[in-house]
């Protein structure tokens, strides 16, 4: 079947629940690259009866790109050659790459495998503004997903020192500038505060925050500031995702307390809390961990402008990357893994340590359990999105056993009697959460869900006007098994998937915004940079300059 | 014609990729390369290059020496693709493509750094962008290297004496450190002064480590210079370690590269380090950037399988020393090439699409001279700390790198 300009996707089971369709038998029309109502009766067919049919599926969070991204690649020779990805037998248009996989796959391979996945949009979720250009060329390396990315800010030196001043508005003018500059979708924010202290920003010896109202070094700055600065940009600018926030305090026990109070902090306005998992634990510092997942998400169900994603660590090999340098030198230290930090400067840190979580592992197994018990008694699934953090708490390959998870309690308690229950005493998994999420919340949490979160209306649904990004499965009882291998994917109208197998890999679109930009901005910026940066300002940031 | 500057331009005379170079255009030829070093002015030259394209030493048309090219490639065995100098990462990746399809062996520059790439595959990095050194460093060692030699502006853009944040009075809140190593000396006017002997370093280098880590026990006076070296290093507020990453008097040797990781690593804790290693240009850190996301790997990659391979002790030269590759193509400024390199690919069918192809030493079967990245083409450039900056063509060329090689991969249906 060559490219369909127009096809109906017939007799399906179709979950589409931005348009409240949850499982009802009817047919899907594709124009060109869009949905519309419906076609002529001779267009051609593609028989769907039998089987399920979603919208593409849309990642709000995963570090694909850039270079953190290339760093790890780099690290992980061994992973790289142990999954090696001979090109794939595509059809007409255009020849087919080879690759290599693991935890960070190469670009094409990463393109093919999100498609063979059955996910057509991605977010990468971290990119350094100094580093937004070569972002951009990866992500033109990685072909059939839309993409767009996140850019780091809030341990800026340029925005710290504004926002110490009072400078509130200017802080708010420089992100809409920073954002627009480095072609990016949204604002992200990591550890606000600690990767300036663990650059060395604070007194000497200080390497990270604790807490919300710690002021770094001598200002006047602190992280609840900065969130509350950078939250306000993002509503005050309408950037179609709110502020993406990656909280203070990653991974330590008793981080449930900062995190509960960083959603306090932006109560009544918009605000994205990513890889929530990372960010539940009780306990104390130093001493036990716990699960604090009922508390965290008790907050975000009651308060609908709060929205998450569970960042859910799934057994087996990862790597941990993330600006949040001051956090990898700690998993550096506790593991005695290699490891690589780069600071980057005026703006950020990265961190890289390969990792792997253990079912006998007790705090492997708790954070496992925290992020299943974050989905299971989640009551808005519109605002709880399917993450792992990918490759933090597992690859996006893992998605399809984190559903199976979700929709088969048998299969969960199974898994759960396998795992190291040391620290799962305060865990509501143990008490017996029953809920097994339905297709149709499925279809929210991996497309719906996060396509409304992200502001892209064209996308995560399949009414008239919306792109024509469809995934259709086999229905199989092994979830697992039925969202691992799409039968066909449609991405922007083109089958890219069919029987299973990948057959075209056009070129995605590129996610991006263009808040409007105060000149006078632009200007105290460059007074700033011309003073310290290391690279020209006409040269920073993601234009083209020629 | 009149007299233009271009201002902002990238220079890829050495890894330091300056980006506040402006380029004096009279007459068609670059008049003057303002706030250039030596090295940078000679990088530039006036702009003018050959513009030939011959097949078999006889001057020919584009399309005939990309269709002997094509045969030549498509015909081989075991071909080898070569990413040279001074190319934009854009060609670069079309040459990557072109490895892809033909199952080629494919290589390039950043081959030369290929002993600290491999240290930190083993033990990762403890690193910054040169920006973050200027901020922060009020210690900054130069380990056995004069950057004034083979990096010109690196003292004066980023390590040393430019003001930063942290470092309000740049040279003067800075200490700096000499580490003279064999004949390899520190830079002439350091504030403090170790002398080792060559074999004597890696050991230098881990009682170093073990002073940071508290564990030194009694080394008596044989290593007393260095281990108050470190003992300073942990005392700073950020120690920056500046070593070679390319090849020179100390001979490129894996203990002495891991030595440098794990004793930048080990700073951090009692108090911060980054390893800053020095890479040469003509965007081989692009060629390194581009290898790993394209393959997973960055440099010495193998094709053969249908996918990419790891061969970092079977890289270029290596392959050619074997007599494995039965054809090649060099993609980038032929004078570029590592001389072992360059020497063996003298006896093997060969195609240089680049900067002064036509006058290869290596005489190659087809030659097509294109334009330099960076003065007469635009694209994409990493900066040795694995900064991406744009290059800013003042000059036009007949035949840029990029369509050139583009036009081959299609002919190839890569």
């Amino acid at each position: 079947m060559s490219q369909p300009t127009r096809l109906r996707i017939a007799g399906g089971t179709v979950y589409d629940p931005a348009n409240g369709v949850d499982g009802a038998v009817r047919d899907v029309c594709i124009e060109g690259d869009r949905i519309v109502a419906d076609l002529p009766q001779g267009a051609p067919r593609l028989d769907a009866r039998g089987m399920v049919v979603m919208p593409g599926g849309v990642d709000i969070h995963a570090h694909v790109a850039g270079s953190s991204v290339n760093h790890a690649r780099r690290l992980l020779p061994e992973e790289h050659a142990a999954d090696p990805v001979p090109a794939p037998r595509l059809e007409e248009g255009g020849p087919a790459r080879s690759g290599t996989g693991g935890t960070l796959p190469s670009t094409f391979a990463t393109g093919y495998r999100y498609a063979g996945l059955g996910y057509t949009t991605v977010m990468e979720a971290a990119v350094a503004p100094l580093a937004a250009r070569h972002a951009h060329a990866e992500l033109d390396d990685t072909p059939i997903i839309d993409a767009g990315f996140y850019v780091l800010l809030g341990n800026d030196d340029y925005l710290l020192d504004q926002l110490a001043r009072g400078e509130g508005a200017r802080a708010r003018d420089y992100a809409a500038w920073l954002v627009g500059a480095a072609r990016a979708y949204a604002i992200k924010i990591v550890n606000p505060g600690g990767i300036a202290l663990w650059k060395g920003s604070g007194e000497v010896g200080r390497r990270n925050v604790t807490g919300l109202d710690e002021s770094l070094g001598s200002s006047t700055v602190t992280p609840r500031k900065i969130l509350e600065a950078l939250a306000g940009a993002a509503n005050a600018l309408a950037l179609p995702h709110p502020v993406h926030i990656h909280c203070n305090n990653l991974g330590q026990p008793g981080n449930a307390a900062t995190t509960l109070e960083s959603m306090k902090a932006l109560g009544g306005q918009r605000a994205h809390f990513t890889h929530l998992q990372f960010h539940s634990y009780g306990g104390e510092r130093g001493k036990a961990w716990q699960s604090a997942a009922r508390e965290v998400i008790e907050y975000v169900n009651a308060h609908p402008e709060t929205s998450v994603d569970v960042g859910q660590v799934m057994f087996g090999p990862a790597t941990t990357v993330t600006a949040d340098g001051p956090v990898e030198h700690l998993l550096y230290t506790s593991t005695g893994r290699k490891w690589v930090n780069v600071d980057i400067e005026l703006e950020s840190g990265c961190g890289i340590v390969p990792y792997a979580y253990k079912e006998r592992a007790a705090v492997a197994a708790l954070q496992w359990a925290v992020g299943l018990e974050l989905f299971l008694l989640a009551k808005d699934p519109w605002r709880v999105v399917l993450s792992t953090d990918h490759p933090n708490g597992g690859t996006f390959l893992s998605y399809p056993e984190l559903i199976r998870l979700l929709m088969d309690r048998a299969y969960r308690d199974e898994r759960l009697k396998g795992v190291n229950h040391k620290l799962l005493a305060e865990s509501a998994l143990l008490d017996g959460l029953a809920r097994e999420y339905t297709l149709g919340e499925i279809a929210i949490v991996t497309r719906a869900g996060p396509a409304r979160l992200l502001g892209l209306t064209s996308k995560g649904h399949l009414g008239p006007g919306a792109d024509a990004d469809v995934t259709i499965y086999a229905n199989d009882a092994d979830r697992a098994r039925m969202f691992a291998t799409p039968r066909y994917v449609l991405k922007a109208g083109t089958l890219v998937v069919e029987e299973g197998q990948l057959r075209r890999a056009p070129a995605g679109r590129r996610l991006a915004v263009r808040p409007e930009v105060d000149a006078a901005a632009a200007k105290d910026v460059k007074r700033f940079f011309d003073r310290y940066a290391s690279v020209s300002f006409e040269n920073y940031g993601a234009e083209p300059v020629a | 014609m009149s007299a233009r500057d271009l201002e902002h331009v990238t220079c890829l005379g050495c890894g330091c990729a300056c980006d506040d170079i402006t380029i004096v255009v009279q007459r068609g030829r670059i008049a003057e390369a303002r706030s250039a070093c030596a090295l940078g002015v000679a990088w530039f030259g006036d702009g003018a290059l050959p513009a030939e394209i011959r097949v078999h030493a006889h001057t020919a048309s584009l399309e005939q020496a990309l269709t002997e090219t094509a045969g030549l490639l498509a015909g081989a065995k075991r071909p080898l693709v070569y990413l040279a100098g001074d190319i934009s990462c854009e060609t670069q990746r079309e040459a990557v493509a072109i490895a892809d399809r033909l199952h080629a062996a494919i290589d390039s520059l950043a081959a030369t750094a290929a002993v600290g790439v491999l240290a930190a595959q083993r033990r990762g990095r403890a690193g910054a962008t040169l920006g973050e050194i200027r901020q922060r460093a009020d210690l900054v060692v130069f380990w056995g290297v004069d950057p004034a030699e083979r990096y010109p502006r690196f003292a004066s853009r980023y390590a040393v004496e430019p003001a930063g944040l942290q470092t309000p009075s740049g040279r003067k809140s800075r200490t700096v450190a000499a580490v003279d190593v064999g004949a390899s000396r520190g830079p002439a006017d350091a504030d403090i002064r170790v002398a080792l002997g060559a074999p004597e370093e890696v050991d230098a280098l881990g009682v170093m480590r073990a002073t940071v880590q508290g564990r030194a026990a009694e080394y008596g006076g044989r290593f007393g210079t260095a281990i108050d070296l470190a003992r300073r290093m942990t005392q700073a507020r950020y120690t920056a370690i500046v070593a070679d990453g390319e090849p020179g008097p100390i001979p490129s040797d894996r203990d002495r590269a891991e030595a440098l990781v794990t004793l930048a690593q080990a700073l951090n804790g009692p108090t911060r380090c980054a390893l800053a290693t020095l890479r040469g240009g003509g965007n081989r850190s692009g060629a390194d950037a581009v290898l790993t996301w394209l393959t997973g790997f960055p440099f010495a990659v193998d094709f053969a399988r249908g996918h990419p391979s790891y061969r970092p002790s079977a890289g270029a030269a290596a392959l050619l020393a074997a007599g494995e590759i039965d054809a090649a193509l060099v993609v980038g400024a032929a004078a570029t090439l590592p001389g072992p390199v360059a020497e063996r690919l003298a006896a093997v069918r060969t195609a240089a699409i680049g900067p002064r192809a036509s006058a290869a030493t290596f005489q190659p079967v087809v030659a097509i001279d294109t334009g330099v990245a960076g003065i007469h083409e635009g694209g994409l450039a990493f900066r040795m700390d694995d900064v991406p900056l744009p290059l800013r063509p003042s000059l036009e060329a007949p035949h840029a790198a990029l369509a050139t090689v583009r036009a081959l991969r299609e002919r190839l249906g890569a």
